[in-house]
């Protein structure tokens, strides 16, 4: 009896998810084949008649982008529509993951195979590894065809940049920025103590050691855990990056390389530099730079405008530094900060890579070549461009007799690139905004020591696309023991630091250190040599 | 019936009222201090952490959350319905299916409550049952897409079959059977009367579920007007923790970080409204039905 | 050929006599119906997502157009040799809030049951009911101001008293028994109110014979009271035997986040599971983890309802 019932359950389920798994996942169009088809039929027709061929069908195209939605987005959004239905016959809506599991959520949006057109791209969401799996269109020939302006506009360069395996898969942001990081500090408690200019690592120590001394509850550095990444899992230790001059902000797998030296590298993890650097560590967390329960911290993100930490060392990129500056001067009239990048000592700098920023057509989408169409004109076209940037001019924003960027009335409904278009900057027709004039001069201090290099502006690390498929299983178990021994020894809070560092070495050893390290040699050797930075 | 009072009896009510009391403060304490938190400067809470009373008394977290009340409302009026209709079918639902697996002349009840429970040590993951609703049924941006997954759980059936069996004696089905009342006046006129503490406890479980409910409200919303309130202070809680997780990340900014006493106010005002709502139910938790009452 | 048609024969009778239950008991099927599609839509439909644990997925292919790659996915799991302490960590954690949630539980609700005040019998419940509203995100927060080294509560109230602060957050021995406080005192209202609602259920008629035996207090609770809640009890428990190796992923996360200094009392599957696949997003090994999850609940519940089912009928889940 019990074998009928689920029997019969068992074949119902099999013949539903058959249909239903089928009618969605498989039945995604083959972009390429359809494109290569409509060509044959457009030939000898001239751009604009092309891209009116085939727009006599209206479509509406689904956009996604990251975080969330400003208060005005419908108002905007119908704007933007009432252009593109006039001009492509399509309609645009704008969809965001929200912060909230955006990471799955990503995930799920392509692999459920839901409406989705176009959507935001990041080396931080895993861009090259989501086109080696076929998420998204390939879009050297569709592009050409039916957004030749888009096509032209990008710089040969920076489509060069979005190559994975020989095609560009997404629209890269064309804005030229840098990106490397460097020290925030809180200037004014430096004068008043008269503390040296925390520019090398020795008085960045020095600095941190002396407003301890005068202001023993101050809290003076926030580090965090950082569960995602393979270079380091506290973010105290960068810090070290005032002392290497690495591609890499740390050593991935406990592998670095100089910068001015890329193809050679060596394993820092097993140098007596990282017991050094380590012993630094502990002696900063002894010195109480951190508190002793960092690992479970919280930390809340405004940490250092909150006056929680006198000195912030990692993720502080310029755009982020002047960016928050109006807060601080708002809110503490009396602080002064300063900032330092990194390059300025170590002398390396590069600028964005442009996989940073982008936008891609999902495989997924049965519209590939209307989306392309609408991407060129919010790309490209002024005033979609501004509306989708800055919101409804007059109303969200001004423009001064200078060619600036002014807040409107409703900024707060909708924000200079309030719906999160960071992948839809086009430096022709963007507007400037009176901050960006700080942004610049560092982004020119920044530009000079990059031409300094060996590879002048060359964002190495960010180039290479590492493929992990042969060591996966390890790769896994390596995250998770990096933070559980590594963390803890980044943060000082180890008794002996040599036997810790030995328990973490046999410990990721046993997860297969070895073997990742080997292969990810194997690949960046091949990277190195493929484009010639030895 | 008037209640003899034993030596025990004295004794055991003591034991009781301290030890009650004693519970009832260990989990109220925290609440005090989130309202508390709530309540003070935000600058306080930082640089000296919280307190069970307010230093440096404001109102300015709750002004924060107010300043655009249409959304806030709109949060709660989403909560509100769905926690109306899906505690309403949730609960017919889950009370007849609990009565067909009671019914011991019902043969299959052990292959269905196997059926049942099986849903809750395997499952096929995040993806296909994401797909299932936005893609089969095509309820991505609904709000039926928020009420109807939580319909009901095995949890909730295995507990009203085991209230049925254990308060709905056999003798009085049977007697009813022989009245000759068919499975729907037994259940609407015999068993669902007797069955009132059942009913609210499950009835309040549902709601409770709905009521905390941010995740199908995140995964299934296309605009914030299918927000669910609890989803709705989530996310802005959210959007402190994704800045943390992408620190190093280029140009990204994220505007209107909560502070921490934010955070605290909307924990109050998340929960306050089915606090008050949870007094309204326990009439049934208070008094207990007699069954004589039932069969007079 | 025999055998055959024995089984055939055996077939159509089964499918005979179902077909005759589904006409006799129709009404009950009915009543079924709802239900029935719930399970499908939500449950029995998305259980081919099991396969994801097998494939390496590719998006153009879908889940049955990608390649299949075997138990590879499961590899991460025993990389590292941790999955033996990871599963009894899992499942002693999970024992320890399972038996002492339900024995706090059903001892509170008895309590409850015995106030004679009815104001303080409301009002002792509402306040017990407050923890569940917490979210774990504001516990985080709690947990930490209470517990951190330097401006922690405990440690102020220590170093007033004259004592040597402790530090939590640097050492594993304390994190069993906070965790399980805090699990206990989060659901102790939530599930109080199943017990409390059994209790009403019990005909009152048995509390009045024995008082007219003269039994007291006491003797009603281990005499009445305790024998009518022992199926609940025990269906109760069975019930989250079967997840036992799945944990409170919000509950340990949040309370002991990435401090790797407290893992070796403080890690569960789960959250190796997290940390493992966070850097690299990937439902293959997630649904393979889920899956070893479920395989072990799946024998042990099934053993353990055979054994019961065996001694006694009443009390079996299925």
């Amino acid at each position: 009896m019990k074998g009928i019932v689920k029997r019969g359950l068992g074949l119902a389920m099999v013949g539903c998810l058959a249909a239903s798994m089928l009618s969605g996942c498989g039945k995604t169009p083959e972009p390429e084949k359809l494109v290569s088809s409509e060509k044959q039929e457009n030939t000898g027709k001239d751009e604009k008649q092309k891209a009116k061929a085939d727009t006599s069908k209206k479509v509406d195209l689904v956009f996604y982008l990251m975080g969330d939605a400003p208060n005005d987005m419908q108002a905007v959004q119908d704007k933007i529509n009432e252009r593109l239905l006039e001009e492509i016959n399509a309609t645009v809506t704008f969809n965001f993951t929200t912060w909230t599991d955006w990471q799955t959520k990503y995930n799920m949006i392509l692999s459920s195979g839901e409406p989705c057109d176009l959507i935001y791209t990041a080396n931080w969401i895993d861009y090259a590894k989501l086109c080696k799996n076929d998420a998204f269109t390939p879009l050297d020939e569709l592009l050409p065809e039916y957004a030749p302006e888009l096509w032209e506009t990008i710089s040969k360069d920076l489509w060069a940049q979005m190559k994975v395996d020989g095609k560009v898969y997404s629209v890269p942001s064309s804005k030229a920025e840098y990106t490397n990081v460097g020290v925030k500090y809180r200037e004014d408690l430096r004068k008043k103590y008269s503390l040296p200019v925390p520019d090398s690592l020795a008085n960045i120590e020095a600095y941190l050691g002396g407003v301890k001394e005068k202001e023993p509850t101050q809290g003076i550095l926030l580090p965090v855990v950082n569960t995602s990444a393979f270079d380091y899992s506290l973010s105290s230790t960068m810090v070290l990056q005032a002392k290497y001059g690495w591609v890499n902000q740390a050593a991935m797998y406990g592998l670095a390389a100089d910068y001015n030296n890329p193809s050679k590298l060596f394993n820092y993890w097993a140098s007596d530099a990282f017991r050094e650097d380590m012993k630094m560590m502990k002696r900063w967390a002894d010195k109480g730079f951190w508190s002793k329960s960092v690992l479970s911290n919280s930390n809340i993100a405004d940490a250092f405008e909150n006056g929680q930490n006198v000195m912030v060392i990692d993720g502080e990129n310029p755009a982020k530094y002047t960016g928050n500056l109006p807060r601080v001067e708002k809110d503490h009239p009396d602080w002064e900060v300063g900032y330092i990048p990194y390059a300025e000592m170590t002398g390396v700098a590069f600028a964005n890579h442009a996989t940073g920023n982008g936008t891609a057509i999902p495989s997924s989408s049965k519209n590939p070549e209307r989306a392309a169409m609408a991407l060129e004109l919010l790309y490209t076209d002024q005033e979609l461009n501004r509306l989708i940037q800055y919101g409804i001019e007059g109303s969200h924003y001004t423009i001064d007799e200078n060619g600036l960027y002014v807040e409107g009335e409703k900024y707060d409904d909708y924000r200079n690139e309030g719906a999160n278009t960071w992948n839809l900057r086009n430096p022709k027709i963007s507007l400037l905004h009176r901050n960006d004039v700080k942004l610049n001069e560092i982004f020119d201090r920044l530009h000079t020591i990059a031409q300094k290099t060996k590879y002048p502006d060359a964002n190495i690390i960010a180039g290479f696309i590492e493929v992990p498929d042969s060591y996966a299983a390890e790769r896994a178990a390596l995250s998770t023991v990096m933070v559980q021994y590594l963390a803890p020894i980044e943060a000082g809070l180890v008794p002996d630091v040599d036997a810790a560092i030995d328990t973490f070495l046999q410990k990721a050893e046993q997860a297969g250190l070895s073997k990742i390290q080997k292969e990810y040699t194997a690949q960046w050797e091949a990277y190195c040599n493929e484009y010639g930075y030895n | 019936m008037k209640i003899r009072k034993t030596k025990y009896t004295g004794a055991v009510n003591l034991a009781a009222y301290i030890i009650l009391s004693i519970f009832s403060v260990m989990c109220v304490l925290p609440f005090v201090v989130i309202v508390s938190g709530s309540l003070t400067d935000n600058a306080i809470i930082v640089s000296e952490g919280y307190s069970l009373l307010p230093k440096g008394f404001t109102l300015e977290a709750y002004q924060t959350i107010f300043k655009t009340p249409k959304d806030i409302l709109k949060a709660y009026g989403v909560t509100m319905f769905c926690t109306a209709i899906g505690t309403g079918i949730g609960l017919v639902m889950t009370t007849l299916t609990g009565y067909v697996l009671s019914r011991k002349e019902f043969k299959y009840r052990n292959t269905i409550s196997f059926l049942i429970y099986f849903t809750t040590i395997f499952g096929g993951g995040l993806v296909p049952w994401y797909f299932m609703i936005s893609g089969v049924l095509k309820l991505k941006g609904t709000l039926m897409a928020i009420w109807m997954p939580g319909l009901t759980t095995a949890f909730f059936i295995i507990l009203m079959r085991t209230f049925i069996v254990a308060s709905v004696p056999d003798e009085l089905t049977e007697a009813a059977k022989i009245d000759g009342a068919g499975h729907g006046t037994i259940f609407t006129r015999v068993v669902t009367p007797i069955l009132k503490p059942g009913l609210a406890t499950v009835g309040l479980f549902l709601a409770l579920g709905y009521w905390n409910d941010w995740f199908r409200s995140s995964l299934f919303s296309t605009s914030q007007s299918t927000w669910t309130l609890q989803y709705y202070l989530y996310n802005l809680v959210n959007r402190a923790e994704a800045l943390r997780s992408m620190a190093n990340q280029s140009r990204i900014t994220i505007d209107n970080l909560p502070t921490e006493a934010v955070k605290l106010a909307m924990a109050v005002v998340a929960t306050g409204p089915i606090l008050l709502l949870y007094p309204f139910v326990q009439k049934y938790f208070v008094s207990g039905i007699t069954v004589g009452a039932v069969k007079g | 050929m025999k055998i055959v048609k024995e089984t055939m024969v055996k077939r159509k009778r089964t499918r005979n006599e179902f077909f005759y239950d589904l006409k006799k008991n129709y009404i009950l099927w009915c009543m079924l119906i709802p239900t029935f599609l719930f399970f499908l839509v939500n449950n029995y439909l998305p259980m081919v997502g099991i396969y994801f644990a097998f494939i390496k997925f590719n998006f153009k292919g879908g889940l049955f157009g990608s390649p299949f790659v075997g138990l590879s996915n499961f590899a991460f799991l025993w990389k590292s040799n941790i999955l033996f302490d990871l599963t009894v960590n899992t499942i002693l954690y999970n024992l320890g809030f399972i038996i002492l949630g339900n024995v706090l539980q059903v001892f509170t609700a008895i309590l409850v049951s015995q106030v004679t005040s009815k104001f303080f019998k409301k009002f002792s419940q509402t306040l017990m009911f407050m923890p569940y509203f917490v979210s774990y995100v504001i516990l985080t927060v709690l947990v930490y101001n209470v517990f951190n080294y330097e401006y922690g509560l405990v440690n102020n109230l220590l170093s007033k008293w004259g004592m040597a602060p402790v530090n939590f957050y640097g050492e594993p021995k304390y994190w069993p028994f906070l965790i399980t406080f805090f699990y206990i005192w989060k659901n102790l209202g939530y599930g109080m109110v199943v017990y409390l609602a059994t209790i009403l259920g019990i005909s009152k008629e048995y509390y009045e014979a024995a008082e007219v035996d003269g039994a007291n207090t006491l003797q009603q609770i281990r005499y009445i009271t305790l024998p009518q809640i022992k199926p609940t009890f025990i269906i109760l428990l069975l019930f989250s035997l079967g997840s036992i190796m799945k944990g409170q992923f919000e509950l340990f996360y949040q309370m002991v986040g990435n401090n790797g200094l407290l893992f070796s009392a403080t890690d569960i599957i789960d959250t190796y599971v997290y940390r493992a696949t966070v850097t690299n997003f990937d439902f293959g090994m997630g649904t393979a983890a889920g899956l070893y999850q479920s395989l072990f609940g799946f024998v042990l519940i099934v053993a353990i309802n055979f054994w019961i089912k065996k001694k006694n009928p009443e009390y079996a889940l299925f």
